[in-house]
């Protein structure tokens, strides 16, 4: 294939990037096109959350999670909105300090253990920091927990498998697409199944995460 | 392509396009051209640009941000609101922030960068894999540069803890390119590998070539990577208008002229440098609409050349050489980080995790705060001493060497370099 060529056609593959199963990480190849269809779904959620045209959301992730991500970040060109993003890093924690300052979003998703440890070294109280921003998400029910504690009543996002499930600020029970993916429970144990096609196919997943199906669509950990 | 249709392409850009594109759009170009008295009918030829278009730096970009409230420091020249440009003003992406708060990019667009020709240049070719080590705020260009390859991008994280997922995946996929490496990782790398019993020269065998960049690499880490099997391409920034990226005669960092305006010029003063002498980059981009430098001065001495390389090219090559702000002067010695690089980095204890102490430009000492990982023979006493050898050795000067564990330096950059000059 001539340069050109290739330049004109990129390959199906999106990119390799993976998922967790407790502590085991598994190389996980996407499609475009599972991007594409992820993305209707992250951008009813970004509009849950308040956020609209000429708006921005911050993304706070790792470039290991683009899978994740990257359905959030066209999201946003979907709402008609701009985003950003910074490390979930404890070292980048200044970066999301600054963008919040300085770019002022709607929304912030991502905020995890990391980033919060970085606001301590910085002596930033995370209900200070993040005072202006409409709908804070954070990853991991640690950090939840913490946000909570500074007074930042925060939604939840969490990479179950292949899929996004997410809550908003107050919400109990995490959501996703129960017209996409099928969760289950074997042992307490989530399982996922893609009803969607999807490159790489999820067939009751095992997802290392525990918790209850109380109707498709819903997620109680 | 040659030099003339190079230099053609650049005026019917510059002046025919970008200038007046700046001046009607950007709030920091109108301004500081107000203040000069220059508008862009005055600006018809090179001759003029040269002598009429003044600079703008790093200060008076945050000065604006600050008067205006504006976090693009006015710099943009395009409205998020304006209907037009839905889907094609998309993100906002941050420098690295090293030197303070990180200033916000506006991105425009997807598709390819002009790394596409670098990405080529490593050996990379359609249907290979690619590993994308770097960070989320830089943007999604090298995914789409990658794809628009034809290889598939794999995901790590440019972070001490996924250094065993870059090992894993680099033997699991066999990626033929790799951006970036760094200095901090290839410390990370060597001792993973040390840890997990990993024959690196294996697992790194099927890169045909590896980007390196965030800050100079020394002898001893460039050997540690030779030894490897990895072939390195070194890249530098641009003057923060793009990037300059070696070929394979390793002889410079190929500046794209058709897509940047370079001017090495006097550090102290306006005048231009020759080919070949120590001068300050001054970039003005040739294709950035959305927030464009025009005459920016970086900050960055360089070494320009436009003598056609090996390679076949014909665009310009520079050589980086440290930052203008970087600089101590010692008992009238000029001192930078990349004088004593390769003396500190010469003792293995260290890692070449040092920083300059620069209190001011001149100072009568020349003081150094130095990382280490382990004491070595003798402890303390005589890490020290041989460290300050080897930098007086290299410099001619004796410095004073604070010694530091090394996670007091690590932590105090982003993964992929630390900041390697310090006030205090």
């Amino acid at each position: 294939m001539t340069f050109a060529a290739a330049y004109e056609d990129p390959p199906n593959v999106w990119g390799v990037g993976r998922v967790l199963v407790g502590d085991e990480i598994v190389p996980w190849a996407v499609s475009e096109a599972d991007i594409d269809d992820e993305t209707e779904v992250a951008a009813a959620f970004l509009r849950d959350l308040g956020l609209r045209a000429d708006e921005l959301v911050l993304i706070v992730s790792y470039l290991s999670q683009a899978v994740h991500v990257a359905p959030f970040e066209r999201a946003a060109g979907v709402v008609g909105a701009l985003y950003s993003s910074a490390d979930a890093s404890r070292f980048d924690a200044f970066r999301t300090a600054s963008l919040v300052r300085q770019l002022k979003p709607t929304v912030v998703i991502g905020i995890d253990d990391a980033v919060l440890d970085g606001f301590d070294d910085l002596d930033l109280d995370p209900g200070e920091a993040l005072a202006t921003v409409n709908a804070v998400v954070a990853s991991g029910t640690a950090a939840q927990a913490r946000l909570s504690a500074a007074g930042v009543t925060a939604g939840f996002w969490l990479r179950l498998g292949a899929l996004n499930a997410v809550a908003g600020p107050g919400e109990s029970d995490l959501r996703y697409d129960a017209t996409r993916w099928q969760v289950d429970e074997a042992d307490g144990e989530l399982l996922v199944t893609n009803l969607a096609t999807r490159l790489t196919p999820s067939d009751r997943f095992r997802t290392g995460f525990r918790g209850h199906v109380p109707t498709p669509g819903r997620i109680t950990l | 392509m040659p030099r003339a249709d190079i230099e053609r392409q650049r005026d019917e850009k510059l002046l025919g396009d970008l200038i007046p594109w700046a001046y009607q759009r950007s709030g920091l170009i109108r301004e500081t051209w107000d203040a000069e008295g220059v508008t862009p009918d005055d600006v018809t030829s090179m001759a003029d640009f040269h002598e009429k278009v003044p600079f703008i730096d790093k200060d008076a970009i945050r000065s604006y941000r600050d008067r205006h409230d504006d976090p693009y420091g006015g710099l943009l020249c395009l409205d998020p609101a304006d209907p037009t440009m839905k889907g094609i003003f998309s993100a906002i992406f941050s420098t690295s922030g090293t030197t303070g708060d990180p200033t916000p990019a506006p991105f425009a667009g997807r598709g390819p960068s002009m790394l596409v020709r670098e990405f080529w240049e490593l050996g990379a070719r359609p249907g290979d894999h690619f590993l994308h080590c770097l960070f989320t705020f830089r943007g999604p260009s090298i995914h789409d540069t990658i794809r628009g390859i034809g290889a598939t991008p794999v995901f790590v994280d440019h972070q001490p803890s996924d250094i065993e997922q870059v090992l894993r995946f680099s033997r699991e996929f066999r990626p033929t390119g790799w951006y970036t490496l760094s200095g901090p990782l290839i410390m990370m790398i060597e001792e993973a590998a040390t840890r997990l019993g990993i024959d690196l020269q294996d697992a790194f065998s099927s890169y045909r070539g590896v980007v390196f960049a965030g800050e100079p690499i020394g002898p001893r880490a460039r050997a540690r990577v030779e030894e490897w099997g990895l072939e390195l391409f070194i890249q530098t920034s641009l003057g923060d208008v793009g990037a300059a990226t070696e070929c394979r005669e390793h002889d410079g960092c190929h500046m794209w002229e058709d897509t940047a305006y370079i001017e090495s010029l006097d550090p102290e003063g306006t005048a231009a440098v020759g080919d070949g002498t120590r001068g300050e980059l001054v970039s003005t981009t040739l294709i950035d609409k959305v927030a464009p430098l025009v005459r920016y001065r970086s900050d960055d001495l360089v070494r320009v050349t436009h003598e056609p390389c090996a390679c076949g090219r014909t665009h310009g090559r520079v050589h980086t050489l440290g930052r203008k702000g970087d600089e101590i002067v010692v008992e009238g010695v000029s001192v930078l980080p990349g004088d004593v690089w390769g003396a500190v980095e010469s003792i293995d204890e260290t890692n070449g995790l040092f920083q300059l102490i620069r209190p001011a430009r001149e100072v009568d000492t020349l003081r150094l705060r130095v990382g280490y990982a382990t004491e070595g023979p003798g402890g303390l006493p005589a890490l020290r001493a041989r460290i300050e050898d080897a930098v007086n050795e290299a410099v001619g000067i004796r410095p004073e060497v604070d010694l530091v564990e090394r996670e007091v330096l690590l932590r105090q950059g982003p993964p992929h370099k630390i900041p390697r000059v310090t006030k205090a």
